[in-house]
């Protein structure tokens, strides 16, 4: 018998008096950074697992190396209404499930081609009971995306940002403005 | 004892009191101290000092927690401010918070304010188009509001006056409707922009004009702006966080550093004015008497001239709030007009496209302007079911977007090589006259005090039904002007807004030439009281189209200069 289950069935014997430890199926601890969301330490992990299928590491950084899921967390923790928190929040406590229905595996244990697939279809479902997690999807991407391209990564190493943009040409051909390419 | 008051009262005794610290105020106060008058300025706000309290102007967008975003929990707190355009995470300490001075809406309003030294002049949108002679005639040729005691030639050495020091960029158009100034040299306007100028040209038959819009930033004649401590602007479009270069014009980077270097001037923030005091004997104000910002306390400053440029409708406020058996009902208010008769700028419209042409051009580089229509509506005679007419704004703009449709790797590199341009977009929108009118007013509320005591002041301005007509016209004119020029996919809009958001809130204590209608004379003096004299916003007969900062300047440094030349008759 593992310790899961032992732990289970002495619940169930002491009538649920049994204050559970950390594991999966209980609530482990809240981080009080983000009060307004209450996100546990294990869901911030997931939503850094989410974040890097967006923006994975590659040549150069990935989302994850550059705390974009905390950042994706100070602007849904302070940006936010509070009804459009709670669908985020909502959504995210519904992804491990979404993710067990449809590949039938954990997250951690899908390859990145199919965790790409999984959260480009979990972007655009439809229905009332998707809500919440389409919602929390795309926010997620959309504030990964911000919180990559306006890093001090991004903006010093990758693609140097000026306050002092230049003087103003009306009319500058395309064509002259090839750059070369940056792989990311 | 008695000494010791003798003295306190000769120590708080100036030349000339100036209060406001804003763009008009600020201009008064220079202008004094380069006239050798010692000049206390209040202001209620703290003090912005040029370059040493702008916290935010060299940060980076990273270095912002919400990168620009002002948080949920500061929005729900205030609702009003939070609508303004530039009410965002790196200009927001700029701005006054909705609980700090309260007001009662008796109609939507949304007062925009900026309360400290510099005042708006660190936040206005820093565009700057000299009235026209048609301007100053519309309310006698059209029969509203009164007639302005001034004209054109009145204000045109002065309009020049205030634009070589504060410094103004733009292109000699030769256009009636928008007098040329002292320029520097202007902002290009890019190829579609420049297009748009010659096809309507072509399709108008040279009636209709779009132009490079006047600015007040250094383009230029560097050696001459140096010596007040500015540069050339560099295109970084963050002004609103105070400008290190002092590339554009503000109080804090220039008429007030230039006045405290004369050193006539005394600087005093945190200073709510309460009142303008009056001597019945001697017919004329006295004084001002302040409420301290931070101890509460009321103190009383003496000066035989007083410059009222404490914006438009807190000049409003303090003049309704000063009272005395000759004034029950505000100093200078025998006509029982003061309050009345406000307006604005009517914004509330725009209309944006798309141009297929010119695809192979894009811009570079930034500029701290765009493009303007002078008014063209019954400019020579009246010729539509509204009074008056709209200029507009115009810019077009192309840039890289990344595809965003996809996730992973693919997502990654289409954000690191932007390289897929859509076709130019095109934008306008308008800035209407409104006619004054009696019932749009402001007054004291009998019972309701602001965190200083002081009465709040009730708003009661609304839309009419010239502004309604204004609007379609507008729509539909644009929209015709841009079908005409090739734009596609023309979207109009209507955002509803309510007066205020346009940040021009004009009059109140109108000039004209009559006591029996208008509160101040073409000198910019209260009728009834000589010594006190506003020339900011709330002086304003009618709005005409164009940004008033321009012309609040000239009247502070035409009517400072008048008062000089009084007090040594």
């Amino acid at each position: 018998m593992n310790r899961r289950i032992a732990l289970r069935h002495l619940a169930l014997i002491s009538g649920g008096l049994v204050m559970i430890p950390s594991c999966d199926f209980s609530s482990d601890d809240i981080l009080a950074a983000y009060e307004n969301l209450k996100v546990t330490a294990s869901q911030k992990k997931l939503l850094g697992e989410i974040s890097n299928t967006i923006i994975p590491a590659g040549e150069i950084k990935g989302a994850l190396d550059i705390e974009v899921p905390d950042f994706i967390l100070v602007m849904v923790n302070d940006c936010m209404t509070s009804e459009n928190q709670a669908q985020f929040t909502t959504g995210l406590a519904a992804f491990p499930d979404y993710v067990k229905n449809t590949a039938g595996k954990q997250y951690d244990k899908l390859s990145t081609k199919e965790k790409e697939e999984l959260i480009l279809a979990g972007t655009k479902l439809e229905g009332d009971e998707n809500k919440a997690l389409t919602y929390f999807l795309n926010t997620t991407k959309r504030f990964t995306i911000q919180g990559y391209m306006a890093s001090e990564y991004i903006q010093t190493e990758i693609m140097p940002y000026s306050l002092i943009p230049g003087e103003y040409n009306g009319a500058v051909l395309i064509t002259d403005l090839q750059k070369p390419r940056i792989n990311g | 004892m008695a000494n010791l008051n003798i003295r306190s009262q000769q120590d708080r005794t100036y030349e000339a009191i100036v209060i406001g610290s804003g763009i008009s105020g600020a201009w008064a106060a220079k202008e004094l101290c380069d006239l050798g008058v010692k000049t206390l300025m209040l202001e209620r706000g703290r003090n912005v000092e040029h370059n040493k309290d702008y916290p935010t102007t060299n940060m980076l967008p990273y270095e912002f927690e919400h990168r620009g975003q002002v948080p949920q929990k500061i929005q729900d707190e205030n609702p009003v401010v939070s609508k303004c355009y530039a009410f965002r995470e790196d200009a927001m300490h700029f701005f006054v918070k909705d609980k700090e001075h309260p007001y009662v809406q008796e109609k939507p309003f949304d007062w925009i304010r900026g309360y400290q030294v510099g005042g708006k002049s660190l936040l206005w949108a820093r565009q700057v188009q000299r009235w026209s002679e048609y301007d100053f005639e519309g309310p006698a040729r059209d029969g509203f509001a009164v007639d302005w005691p001034i004209r054109y030639k009145d204000l045109e050495s002065w309009y020049s006056h205030v634009e070589k020091f504060a410094g103004v960029s733009g292109n000699k158009d030769g256009l009636k409707t928008l007098p040329d100034g002292e320029f520097l040299p202007g902002y290009e306007l890019n190829v579609v922009e420049k297009y748009f100028q010659e096809k309507l040209k072509e399709n108008y038959g040279g009636s209709r004009h779009m132009i490079s819009s006047r600015c007040a930033h250094i383009n230029g004649n560097l050696e001459h702006f140096a010596q007040q401590g500015r540069g050339q602007c560099q295109n970084r479009n963050l002004c609103q966080r105070g400008c290190p270069f002092g590339g554009y014009f503000s109080s804090n980077s220039s008429t007030i550093p230039w006045a405290l270097k004369t050193g006539n001037l005394t600087l005093r923030p945190d200073a709510v004015v309460h009142s303008i005091m009056y001597d019945e004997e001697k017919g004329l104000a006295t004084g001002v008497r302040v409420i301290d910002a931070t101890t509460k306390e009321m103190e009383e400053f003496y000066a035989p001239v007083i410059f009222l440029n404490a914006a438009a409708l807190n000049s409003n406020l303090i003049l309704l709030n000063s009272t005395s058996n000759r004034f029950p009902n505000g100093m200078g208010n025998d006509s029982g007009l003061l309050g009345k008769y406000v307006a604005f700028h009517n914004y509330r419209a725009g209309v944006s496209a798309e141009y297929e042409g010119h695809a192979e051009y894009t811009t570079s580089g930034g500029r701290p302007t765009s493009g303007y229509f002078p008014r063209f509506r019954n400019v020579e005679k009246q010729e539509t079911d509204f009074l008056r007419g709209y200029a507009a704004g115009f810019s077009a703009g192309r840039g890289a977007r990344p595809e965003t449709d996809a996730i992973g790797m693919d997502l990654k590199n289409n954000l690191l090589n932007p390289d897929k341009y859509g076709p130019w977009y095109v934008g306008s929108h308008m800035m209407g006259e409104t006619i004054p009118k009696e019932t749009n007013y402001v007054a004291l509320d009998t019972n309701l005090k602001d965190p200083f005591g002081m009465p709040q002041l009730k708003i009661n301005i609304s839309y009419d039904d010239n502004d309604e007509k204004m609007i379609k016209d507008y729509l539909e004119q644009m929209t015709e002007m841009f079908d005409k020029a090739g734009f596609t996919n023309i979207q109009t809009r209507d955002d509803k807004r309510a007066p205020g958001l346009d940040i021009h809130e004009m009059g109140g204590v109108r000039m004209g030439r009559d006591p029996k209608t208008s509160l101040l004379n073409g000198n910019h003096q209260l009728h009834s009281v000589p010594n006190v004299y506003v020339t900011d916003g709330s002086s304003m007969t009618s709005t005409s189209t164009q940004n008033p900062s321009l012309t609040y300047m000239a009247f502070a440094a035409r009517a400072a200069h008048h008062a000089v030349k009084e007090s040594k008759k």
